[in-house]
């Protein structure tokens, strides 16, 4: 009774390849597998289960909300009862000016901080790599993860107050040789250099640590024969540590990647004004003012399931032709 | 029955309280009924039984409010509302910042209970003051005509005004600027006149916590930057609905406004300076002049211990080109927060009757001043605080918030006399000044979509609104020329469906307040 469905399913599986007397058997020994398996190892499946609840929960369930991008979403009638609209709310969205510029401000935004920030980790972790001195060392790290603790109000208080035309430290200083001061914060040219700035100061730091690791997971070996063989320690970072961190990097990249429709719009929120909307206006800003403040989920929902195919579509493209490439890959 | 109430009116006239015998007559039921609430507001995100005000009502009324409110955990009421509304089960009564808006879109799919005739039969003081103001019935009413909630009712007219710097102006031997010519020279003055006495040219002339006061100038030119207490928001000339922004008196107020920015009489900071600049540029003897809020703006007056001869105070508006003063901006007479009854609610009739306890004289004086006896007496008809809150030092609106009073998620007629008690000598006299020359000008109180509106409304208007304010700050740094681009914008606008919008509201605001 019990290896009955078991059986069926095993038949399935293998369909048109054996009778089904010679499949009921291996499956059955790989239940008892599988219960000496779960018997032996229960531990790690209760670690695991939190994540997967979690996912569950959190990611999965969710989902079945987008279907109001769709829908003249009430909150009242709730999910189900809304009535069905087709695409009307993506054509409401791409007949949207700002909409547009919001897409395109997305993608500079996240494609300048892809090419200015993400190397800046990996240069930090090389030359903490270097210095040999341990506490000065642990003193430099620390400074620089410093600011990746500081909640992103009072970064933009920060930000505020350094690029300030009366008493900020940028002006103060352009000021020393001549320079007249400059309204930083509401000139739309200036938007993304300080955005990208700040970011990479906030976060650069932080991120290196996973390239720490990654250095410090390179084999001794391979450094004593390269001294040995009298390698210069340029040499051996650009032929040992770079090449052995490789697929860590492009895992990393890849990540990014997939986060790069995903700008921290806190940020953004906290620093734009509507003199800088021009370049300073992305996605979720945008989902933000049209959806959220006027309470238009439905709309909201449908630029963001935008967002998530045009993430999803990056993180695949990257993936693959990062397996083509280098033969390292997330899948 | 009729005697018991002879009885409480000839006490309560004599300010004799004997409460159990005196306020028998509010008693709604003889049993103590339970009903729930969801009571949402940032500064309390929870009904609390204990609050001082509300067992007074529960001992008066017999009604016990049971806490049911939802997301208690976020100060965002619209995400709690939003959260309860979700649930799909709603509490007996429904109070919350921002009610109006939830009310009159969920309202008529059912969602609140429309509150016309439970007015009508069972709550006598709610239909004496709807009675009394038709304006405001009308403005609380959704697209079907209903009422949906109760809402908070501030009293008291005044809310911002112009105040500069009396004593920069004396020693510059400078007069009250009376028009907008006079502003400008006086403004000048301060950039160049070094009233601060520091050999620096430091001072700023003109400065706003919030970037829109700037815009707010516009009505020296004639042109209208709000019209209401909400910024950017439409504004009512002759009957028909307009928006300030696209208005030729707006245009010239910019255009203006641009120039006095070039020339630094505006603060180069306005954009970013933000909530502290008031605080900042007083007590470091920098600002000149600003428009701001009576009673906290006054209160600054304390730093002449700090700063010689300091006197910050209001003046009147000064006349616009074409001769008229304004002040367009005062307290709103409705607030879009209050309560509601669910539509679930099992005890209508009752709620309603609670409702109309907070209207009756003595739930009006619980709501405002806190419990007799304890918080306040009556002298001369009046409820006067005493020393249990006016003798701590403490700002007196937040010890009432403690005590359950003032709160805005409970619909409520405000008494001025509250905050009058309280108010510095230097507000008062500003009021004064501003009530003799009537400078106060009829506000927009809203209106109620029905379904179609709506989506035009939703469609449009958050567009039109970003679009708006970025050519707005353009023009006044000067990235843009307001001649130049006006008839471009005005194009614009028309493509982006400002009319559209502007029809809708028109005609909902036919449909609500009668052409």
């Amino acid at each position: 009774m019990t290896d009955l469905p078991a059986s069926s399913a095993g038949s399935a599986n293998s369909a048109g390849e054996q009778a089904d007397g010679a499949s009921a058997r291996p499956m059955q020994e790989r239940l008892v597998w599988l219960a000496d398996h779960f018997k032996r190892e229960w531990q790690i499946y209760v670690m695991l289960a939190p994540m997967i609840i979690w996912f569950l929960l959190f990611l999965y369930k969710p989902m079945y909300g987008l279907q109001i991008a769709f829908k003249d979403y009430s909150i009242f009638r709730g999910i189900v009862e809304s009535p069905w609209v087709g695409l009307e709310h993506f054509e409401t969205l791409f007949n949207n000016s700002q909409f547009l510029r919001a897409v395109k401000n997305t993608v500079i935004i996240s494609a300048l901080s892809l090419i200015f920030g993400f190397p800046v980790p990996i240069f930090l972790a090389l030359m903490f790599n270097e210095i040999l001195h341990a506490l000065y060392r642990r003193t430099c790290q620390t400074i620089v993860y410093l600011p990746h603790f500081i909640s992103t109000v009072i970064i933009a208080g920060i930000v505020i107050t350094a690029f300030s035309p009366s008493a900020g430290i940028v002006n103060t200083i352009i000021g020393w040789i001549g320079i007249e001061p400059v309204y930083f914060l509401i000139k739309p040219e200036w938007f993304r250099p300080i955005f990208i700035g700040s970011g990479i100061w906030q976060e650069a730091g932080f991120s290196s640590i996973i390239f720490l690791a990654a250095i410090a997971g390179v084999n001794p070996s391979l450094y004593e024969s390269a001294v040995v063989d009298g390698a210069s320690r340029w040499q051996m970072m650009w032929k040992i540590t770079i090449p052995s961190i490789m697929p860590t990097i492009i895992i990393m990249l890849i990540i990014r990647i997939g986060n790069l429709m995903e700008v921290g719009f806190e940020l953004i929120i906290l620093l734009y004004q509507p003199a800088t909307y021009q370049t300073a206006d992305v996605i979720n800003t945008f989902i933000y003012r049209q959806g959220l403040q006027s309470g238009q989920y439905d709309l909201a929902a449908a630029a963001g399931l935008f967002n998530a195919v045009v993430a999803f579509v990056l993180v695949m493209a990257a993936n693959s032709v990062s397996k083509r490439v280098s033969r390292t890959s997330l899948w | 029955m009729r005697h018991l109430t002879l009885a409480s009116a000839l006490l309560t006239s004599m300010a004799v309280t004997t409460p159990a015998i005196a306020d028998s007559h509010l008693m709604i039921v003889d049993d103590p009924l339970e009903l729930t609430v969801h009571m949402h507001h940032k500064r309390y995100p929870a009904y609390d039984e204990d609050w001082p005000v509300e067992q007074e009502a529960r001992r008066l009324t017999n009604i016990h409010l049971k806490n049911a409110t939802v997301g208690s955990n976020t100060d965002n009421s619209g995400e709690a509302i939003n959260l309860l509304l979700a649930s799909g089960k709603l509490p007996d009564i429904i109070g919350t910042s921002r009610i109006k808006d939830v009310v009159n879109q969920y309202g008529p799919q059912g969602a609140f209970m429309p509150l016309n005739d439970l007015i009508e039969e069972h709550a006598p003081h709610l239909k004496a003051f709807f009675e009394k103001r038709p304006d405001i019935k009308a403005a609380i009413s959704a697209a079907d005509g209903n009422m949906y909630y109760i809402p908070y009712l501030p009293d008291g007219k005044y809310g911002r005004a112009y105040f500069i710097r009396y004593d920069w102006l004396d020693q510059l031997g400078l007069d009250l600027p009376q028009n907008v010519d006079e502003v400008k020279a006086v403004l000048e003055a301060f950039r160049d006149g070094d009233p601060n006495g520091n050999g620096l040219k430091d001072e700023v002339p003109y400065f706003a916590r919030q970037w829109e006061e700037l815009i707010r100038l516009v009505t020296l030119w004639d042109g209208r930057s709000s019209g209401s207490d909400t910024y950017h928001d439409f504004y009512v000339d002759s009957g028909q609905i307009k928006h300030p922004y696209a208005g030729e008196g707006y245009r010239e107020g910019v255009k203006n406004l641009a120039e006095w920015y070039a020339e630094g009489l505006i603060d180069p900071e306005v954009f970013t300076r933000g909530s502290s600049a008031r605080e900042y540029l007083l007590s470091e003897n920098l600002g000149g002049m600003t428009h701001d809020w009576f009673a906290s703006t006054s209160g600054y007056n304390r730093l002449s211990s700090e700063i010689d001869s300091f006197v910050f105070k209001a003046f009147a508006p000064p006349a616009s080109i074409s001769g008229k003063r304004i002040e367009e901006h005062r307290r709103i007479p409705i607030k879009p927060d209050g309560w509601a009854i669910g539509g679930t609610n099992k005890h209508p009739v009752e709620t309603i009757k609670y409702f109309d306890f907070w209207f009756s004289p003595e739930g009006r004086n619980i709501v405002n001043f806190g419990v007799e006896g304890v918080h306040w007496t009556m002298e001369d008809g009046k409820a006067i605080f005493t020393d249990a809150i006016l003798g701590t030092g403490r700002p007196v609106n937040s010890q009432l918030y403690e005590l359950g009073a003032q709160l805005h998620a409970r619909g409520y007629f405000q008494d001025y006399g509250y905050e009058i008690q309280w108010s510095n000598e230097f507000a008062l006299e500003g009021i004064a000044l501003y009530d003799e020359g009537e400078y106060l000008i009829d506000q927009f109180l809203g209106v109620a979509f029905n379904e179609d509106e709506q989506a035009v409304y939703d469609k449009y208007w958050p567009s039109i609104r970003t679009y708006m304010l970025e050519r707005q700050q353009a023009w006044i740094l000067g990235t843009g020329d307001v001649e130049a681009d006006w008839d471009a914008y005005m194009g614009d606008l028309d493509k982006m469906g400002l009319n559209d919008v502007l029809a809708e509201m028109q005609s909902a605001y036919d449909r609500q307040y009668g052409s």
